[in-house]
């Protein structure tokens, strides 16, 4: 059916008869407005609480203690300090690092499964197992099995003659053991994105590469992923917005050290929301990480569209 | 689905969603809520409150995890001034942050309208070491509800054997005991250090997390005659960063070199698990532990393990001095809560000497009658022990900022153990740190006149001219 | 390329493939195995080195999570029932309203162009980029004030916010993948946009209806950051409720490692029942399925 009518760009509201446009408005107002008063009603009071007490002095847990406005003196007292530089750099390394090995694998498992075969079904819900366990346990586990002393790794690496490596108690080492960990909780998500955007392709365009005699990897490269190139992208863009957020992680492998080397900005925050209780100061830095991932995302939401409009 | 048969099946679902909220039946009876961590204690404390005689009133456990969580479910909870829990069990240093904060009910006041609750029931140190704010104000905000102090495990079977007592004799000249001093406890250890059997000398935390490299570090730095700062004045730099500090911490990184690689950054578990499994010689772990500890089903040397008082050392200035962190936890009271009464009538009950006798059997109690009954001693093969250790205690600083100050020196100090920084320049950074957050707060630093190397000397001297040795 | 040097390559790089695929199963699967094991080892066995692959089964840690036998008068494992309710009703009515909602909001961006319709997508998928910590106190507040702390129905309108975001761009996305001829048709041969929605679109995005709602229901299960802080007792979840793992011994590792088993069966039982739908991804119908 879809090959024989041209593709009608014009929104289906303009088309012509009264009581079309009528439904059609209708219907985007009542499907969204539950879903716009939910999350104004969940979020207008924490957020608005969040920038405001950012210009304040402030501590929730002291009120006693004069509550004093400073201006922007929260923001510049975070941005002049350079440990805090060292850990958006950090997170930085921690989120790249993810992201990308996230999307690598995830794309080439979500690839070999798309095919059907025996107990594939069975194997696809043993893999989705990781994304399934819950972080507290995640951490705790990873802990366990990179332990220098009586971890199993360490253990595997004695095995094939390599050195016990010190992986919780140095920053590179953590920050690949931490990867190592994400990556195998999230790297399902991924798979599963990509295995549904994969099977969504018609095997009519692959039977015509084929009989025009592209070989696998071209096929891959000028028909898969572009086709699946929307969903891809959306499964990038939530991964990299979680894994902004990480700090569980770290906390269970690390406790952010040494020192304060394996501090991402979330554990920055919730240290200084909840350990320190600077009410006012840990909503500054939750403010400096929002402007952050907001303008990433824009970025990719922009791109995003773009590519949307070419389909 | 017609539209019709879709808004009534969303209705009835918006219902019954709304009737499964409901937090349940409410029932006749007070609830007194607590939050701890969960643990033998506050199992303890449940299985004893299941007795109690009033039957109208239930205590229900709120356990957290052991960490920042259990502090923040608590500091939550304050700074909304909620009532979702009416009494807690709070680490000792964290007395000074809530009931700096207004949030804990003044225990003066039930002292003095109570029959049986009385400041004179509990030992005055015990008190005041988890009740009182600020120092010495005669003001409580808390009760002993978990006492708890550092303490030294070893194996008495490698102590004992007579081949490694000559052996030892031989190498260092004076016999092999346990350890009075940190510089004889370095001894031992590199004595006991034998990697190719799997044997380490000595056991401590270093761990980032929480205060478990702190409260293994300042144990040394005390001892050495180091101070965390000055009460009086609020100076750092010149205390946490004097000579005196610098040779406590020095030994403490030092030690490490006799502990299984990778110990650096050991919290109390794998503290616990290395020694259960006969990799340590000597430990420093909480007396908490001990209990496990010589459980047989827990530890496979349990019959070979003792337990003792931590050494101190001679400082710089030749004097002794031994000293180590407390622990345990106070209970305080949520000044929120609605139930005052039934939990005064509670503790009551609570803090009678048969109910802490029954505590006592698996925790440590604070109350004075158990404490100096003739039972109490022999109830285990470490009491006597913890008892001569209470006398050495010291603690954090009582301040609101303890988190934050804690925080910073955690991060100093675990910089000192994985090398990133000299002792020396990690103390330093961390006295910068601490002065610019106690300016922060509001605090005025009265620089005084120049620290003495042994600041000990100044703020409240313990040091003795020879050796105080406990078994 | 002569066709049996062109199937050689083939196979070497099939061969390479399943290699690869092998490994990351491995490296999947492995240390879920390895938690299985070690949920029941004895606290003692656990630190042997090196790791012991046969010892006798020890129980303790399943008995620590549901309070029998040997952890019988365990005060953690008190109302642990109580929060097993709990979680399935939260996670459950969390889920089914995120997608709900998510889907419709997602149907109409997909469908229609409207003013503010960028914002509305990116404001939803905003909700999703604070850190909880940030804001857990105002949330703590807002909820204690509104008589939401402590009950279901506060965690499930945290469930449905946490969620929505999520929600909303993987139906969008999943609804981008049908062609908007299909409601054209129908509306054409006069069915109301309505019953092409219902019964023509929808039934073509069960897949992303699927993957979403597998999603929905690992966070809104595993959901920790809240719920610690907003409940106490009454509403406390099943994953709160067993990671108050500290004990006499230390960190008790071997409940840790029984309550994660416990913890993904409900999760995996709700996977297995949605895998067909999982893997059916985006149909077109007529066009035929693989």
């Amino acid at each position: 059916m879809a090959d024989h009518i041209t593709v009608n760009s014009a929104p289906a509201a303009a088309v012509p008869a009264p009581r079309k446009r009528s439904s059609g408005r209708l219907m985007i107002l009542s499907f969204l407005s539950p879903t716009l008063l939910i999350l104004i009603f969940m979020v207008a009071y924490p957020i608005f609480s969040l920038v405001y007490y950012s210009f304040f002095n402030f501590s929730a847990l002291r009120p006693a203690v004069a509550m004093k406005p400073v201006g922007l003196g929260n923001y510049a007292f975070l941005l002049s300090d350079p440990d805090l530089w060292q850990r958006f750099v950090f997170t930085g390394k921690f989120v790249a690092l993810c992201v990308t090995l996230q999307m690598l694998i995830g794309i080439f498992v979500g690839y070999r499964l798309q095919k059907n075969f025996r107990g594939r079904d069975v194997i696809f819900t043993a893999l989705m197992m990781p994304m399934m366990l819950s972080p507290v346990v995640v951490g705790f586990l990873w802990r366990y099995m990179f332990n220098s002393e009586w971890g199993v790794i360490n253990y595997l690496a004695t095995t094939i003659g390599l050195e016990k490596i010190d992986w919780l108690g140095q920053t590179n080492a953590a920050l690949f053991a931490a990867a190592a960990a994400d990556t195998w909780m999230w790297t399902p998500f991924i798979i599963l994105l990509a295995t549904a955007a994969f099977r969504g392709i018609p095997d009519t365009i692959y039977e015509a590469a084929e009989v025009d005699g592209a070989s696998p990897a071209y096929t891959f490269f000028t028909i898969t992923l572009p086709m699946s190139a929307p969903v891809l992208f959306i499964a990038l863009i939530l991964r990299l917005i979680d894994s902004f957020k990480q700090y569980d992680l770290f906390f269970a492998l690390t406790g952010g050290g040494p020192g304060s080397s394996t501090e991402t900005v979330s554990f920055a925050v919730a240290k200084t929301a909840f350990s320190y209780f600077y009410t006012g100061e840990a909503s500054a830095l939750a403010v400096v990480l929002l402007v952050i991932i907001i303008g990433l995302s824009m970025i990719l939401v922009r791109h995003l569209n773009k590519m949307g409009e070419r389909f | 689905m017609s539209r019709t048969a879709r808004m009534r099946y969303m209705t009835s679902t918006f219902i019954a969603a709304a009737f499964l909220a409901a937090p349940g039946i409410s029932q006749a009876e007070t609830t007194l809520t607590f939050v701890w961590h969960a643990g033998t204690c506050a199992d303890a404390l449940v299985e004893i409150a299941k007795d109690y005689p009033d039957k109208s009133v239930k205590i229900v456990p709120a356990l957290v995890p052991y960490g920042p969580e259990w502090h923040n479910k608590i500091a939550s909870e304050f700074a909304i001034k909620g009532d979702a829990f009416d009494f807690a069990m709070w680490d000792s240093q964290s007395t000074a942050e809530f009931a700096g904060g207004g949030h804990a009910v003044r225990i003066n006041d039930i002292f003095a309208t109570s029959n049986y609750l009385k400041p004179e029931i509990f030992p005055a140190a015990s008190l005041s070491r988890y009740g009182e704010y600020p120092d010495g104000s005669g003001e409580f905000y808390g009760l002993p509800a978990n006492q708890d102090a550092y303490g030294l495990m070893y194996r008495k079977d490698l102590f004992e054997d007579p081949k490694e007592k000559r052996a030892f004799k031989d190498k260092y000249g004076y016999e092999l005991a346990v350890p009075q001093t940190y510089q004889q406890a370095k001894d031992i250890a590199a004595f006991f250090t034998r990697p190719e059997k799997g044997l380490y000398g000595w056991g401590q935390m270093g761990g980032r997390e929480y205060d478990f490299a702190t409260t293994a570090s300042n144990s040394f730095l005390w001892s050495f005659g180091g101070e965390l700062y000055n009460p009086k004045t609020y100076e750092v730099k010149g205390y946490l960063d004097s000579p005196a500090s610098i040779d406590g911490v020095q030994a403490y990184v030092d030690m490490f070199k006799f502990g299984p690689p990778g110990s650096g950054n050991w919290g109390f578990d794998e503290v616990n698990a290395a020694f259960q499994q006969g990799q340590l010689a000597m430990a420093m772990q909480w007396f908490y532990f001990n209990g496990s500890n010589a459980d047989p089903k827990v530890n496979k040397f349990a019959d070979r393990t003792a337990f003792g008082v931590l050494p101190g050392a001679v400082g710089r200035d030749k004097l002794f001095r031994r000293q180590f962190s407390v622990g345990g936890q106070g209970m305080g009271i949520n000044k929120y809560s609605k139930k005052l009464p039934e939990l005064t009538k509670f503790m009551e009950w609570y803090f009678q000497p048969e109910q802490q006798a029954r505590y006592a059997k698996v925790c440590q109690t604070g109350l004075k009658a158990v404490l100096e009954s003739p039972q109490w001693q022999g109830l285990n093969s470490y009491n006597r022990q913890f008892s001569v250790a209470l006398q050495y205690l010291n603690d954090y600083w009582h301040l609101p900022e303890y988190p934050v100050l804690l925080d910073q020196l955690q991060e100093e100090i675990s910089n000192a153990v994985s090398g990133a920084k000299t002792v020396k320049q990690a103390l330093s950074d961390a006295a910068e740190k601490h002065e610019r957050t106690l300016k922060r707060a509001g605090y005025e630093i009265k620089r005084g006149d120049s620290v003495p190397d042994v600041p000990d000397q100044l703020i409240s001297p313990v040091g003795v001219k020879d050796i105080a040795a406990v078994d | 390329m002569s066709r049996s040097r062109q199937s050689g390559i083939d196979l070497a790089a099939r061969w390479f493939f399943l290699a690869l695929l092998a490994v990351y199963t491995l490296y999947n699967l492995g240390p879920i195995l390895w938690l299985l094991i070690s949920s029941f080892k004895s606290r003692m066995d656990l630190f042997s080195m090196p790791p012991k692959l046969i010892f006798t089964p020890d129980f303790s840690g399943y008995e620590s999570v549901f309070g029998i036998g040997s952890a019988k008068n365990s005060a953690s494992a008190y109302g642990v029932f109580d929060a097993l309710t709990n979680s399935v009703i939260v996670s459950t009515a969390g889920t089914a309203l995120a997608v709900f909602l998510g889907t419709l909001a997602g149907y109409v961006c997909s469908r229609f162009n409207f003013i503010g319709k960028g914002d509305f997508m990116f404001f939803v998928l905003s909700t999703r980029m604070l850190p909880p910590v940030a804001v857990l106190v105002f949330y703590h507040l807002m909820f204690a004030e509104l008589g939401l702390a402590d009950t279901r129905l506060g965690l499930i309108l945290v469930a449905v916010f946490a969620n929505i975001g999520l929600a909303t761009w993987i139906m969008k996305g999943f609804f981008d993948g049908v062609p908007k001829e299909v409601e054209q048709i129908a509306i054409v041969s006069g069915y109301t946009r309505m019953y092409a929605f219902l019964h023509l679109v929808l039934p073509m995005v069960k897949g992303g209806i699927a993957a979403t709602a597998g999603f929905c229901f690992i966070f809104a299960w595993n959901e920790f950051a809240f719920a610690s802080i907003l409940t106490t007792t009454a509403a406390k979840t099943l994953p709160v409720k067993i990671s108050a793992a500290s004990g006499a011994t230390g960190i008790e590792w071997t409940q840790i490692c029984a309550a994660g088993v416990v913890l993904i069966i409900p999760v995996l039982v709700f996977f297995y029942l949605i895998r067909k739908h999982l893997l059916m991804g985006m149909t077109f119908g007529v066009l035929g399925r693989r």
